[in-house]
């Protein structure tokens, strides 16, 4: 992982300074001298939950500030770390305010549950809050692997709605009532991050696609399960998209709208046209091959940070797994380097995986760069690739910026040999995500 | 001609699209403009939210018996 920026050190800093004003607030909500049970554990999970919520809405709001100054693969990683809490701890509140009421009332919990339940908006904070166990229980890796990714992201989606019917709810819990400036701040929170959500996840996309009327032009069969996407559009200058990013897409047609995927460009862009290279791996990327000709794309982006930009020093090395060498073909084709200083190492299980093979020959014979296929089982010893094995391939390892883009296992193992060999961090540039 | 006044051997006159288009700087100023307008009734919805909260949690009986309030 590289080391936080700026940005993702900042946020951080604030987000734990409002957890812990969240759970300051919940320890004084339930009254002074605080008492430990299930009241103040109530409080200040409740507070704590509806905090987190609203930050993880944040977090996942797509605002480009976000996007390059924390990178999509840490915001992601941050979500999947915090969203799974704040749904334990919102079970944690209604089991322990439960628990609290019939204490308080000397009841039995069915009537506990009964009664509370009769109370103000607490149906709705119900169901929001078996909603949100629902789309935890379907993120649970051995349930995920079960279901599409498309009924997935279709499901997860309902987590707005969900946030939306816990928040009336917490306006009028215990911890804000009477505290007038603090139900202002709460519900300034929640606006906000429901805003960022609209602008950059909803308006952001309809202004782009209004903008740039980018449709597809052609799918054109690479191997048996790979595809490219050839889209056309107007002004796509002006989105300022850079080789090795990614954008969400989402193809307008009745089968595949409900799904935004995220896919690397896989040629540099250009003011009239954009590339994506996509490998089937379920029913919904084997839909995407059949989209017809104009078929409108709602697409969000772009996003990612492995671009030229980022290189330091005065070599670069590209490496590629399987299908991830989309991205890495696109910056093959753009490093301002002289070629002799540019290696691309692409790994593939057989030969027929080797996708865009000779638009990757075309580039190297044009440029003078590298190329180095290692095809075949990963036993072999000719196809390894730790850092040792790399050095071999390009000489001082240490004068290179290296890219990497390949499946999470490849891309873990040569991650882990490089950080174990001692290579700097901060020239090892990578964007991770799979469907 | 289009085929339909190919069909009707006449010219069908077309809605004159305008030829000015917007400018880049032009556009990325009204999309400040829309995100800044957002955030304003953001702002504006959060504050009336704030302020018409309820004052009384329907829990407040029990908060006052020192226990938890759902």
């Amino acid at each position: 992982m590289r080391p936080l920026g700026h940005t993702a050190t900042t946020l951080l800093i604030l987000v734990y300074l409002g957890a812990a004003l969240a759970v300051l607030q919940g320890f004084v909500g339930s009254g002074l001298p605080i008492h430990l049970g299930a009241s103040s554990v109530a409080q200040v999970s409740g507070m704590v939950a509806g905090y987190g919520a609203a930050v993880m809405l944040i977090l996942m709001s797509r605002a480009p500030w976000l996007e390059c100054g924390v990178g999509a693969h840490r915001l992601a990683r941050w979500h999947a770390w915090g969203a799974p809490l704040v749904i334990i701890l919102t079970v944690v509140h209604a089991s322990a305010a439960v628990v609290a009421w019939a204490r308080a009332k000397s009841t039995d919990l069915l009537k506990a549950t009964n009664d509370v339940l009769s109370l103000p908006g607490l149906i709705t904070a119900l169901v929001g809050t078996v909603i949100l166990v629902l789309i935890g229980v379907a993120s649970l890796r051995v349930v995920r692997r079960r279901i599409s990714y498309e009924r997935w992201h279709l499901l997860h989606l309902l987590t707005y709605l969900a946030v939306g019917l816990g928040f009336a709810h917490q306006l009028a819990g215990p911890d804000l009532v009477r505290r007038m400036w603090l139900q202002i701040a709460w519900a300034l929170l929640y606006c906000y991050a429901f805003a960022l959500v609209l602008r950059w996840r909803v308006f952001q996309p309809a202004f782009q696609l209004w903008r740039h009327r980018l449709k597809v032009e052609d799918v054109r069969q690479e191997s048996k399960d790979v595809m490219s996407i050839l889209m056309s559009g107007r002004h796509l200058d002006e989105l300022r998209a850079e080789p090795g990013q990614f954008f969400r897409w989402r193809f307008l047609t009745r089968e595949t709208w409900r799904a935004a995927y995220p896919f690397s460009l896989s040629a540099p862009p250009t003011r009239h046209g954009l590339r994506i290279t996509v490998k089937a791996k379920g029913d919904g990327t084997r839909r995407l091959f059949e989209i017809p000709s104009g078929t409108l794309v709602f697409a969000e982006g772009p996003y990612g940070v492995i671009t030229r930009r980022r290189r330091r020093r005065p070599r670069v090395l590209l490496i590629a797994g399987g299908v991830g060498i989309t991205s890495m073909r696109s910056l093959f084709e753009v490093i301002d380097l002289p070629g002799k200083d540019v290696t691309l190492v692409y790994r593939a299980a057989r030969e027929q995986d080797l996708v865009l093979k000779h638009e990757l020959d075309e580039i190297a014979d044009r440029s003078g760069a590298r190329v180095v296929y290692l095809v075949g089982p990963s036993s072999d010893a000719a196809n390894e690739m730790s850092a040792h094995a790399l050095n071999r391939i390009v000489g001082d390892l240490s004068d290179h910026d290296v890219y990497l883009c390949a499946s999470p296992r490849l891309a873990s193992r040569v991650r882990d040999s490089l950080m174990d060999d001692g290579f700097p961090r901060h020239q090892l540039h990578e964007e991770r995500f799979s469907l | 001609m289009s085929d339909a006044a190919l069909d009707y051997q006449r010219r069908i006159p077309r809605i004159t699209r305008s030829s000015i288009t917007p400018s880049p700087s032009l556009i990325r100023w009204t999309l400040r403009t829309l995100t800044v307008l957002l955030f304003g009734a953001a702002t504006a919805i959060g504050v009336n939210l704030g302020i018409g909260a309820p004052e009384i949690s329907p829990t407040s009986v029990v908060h006052h018996d020192r226990v938890a309030s759902p």
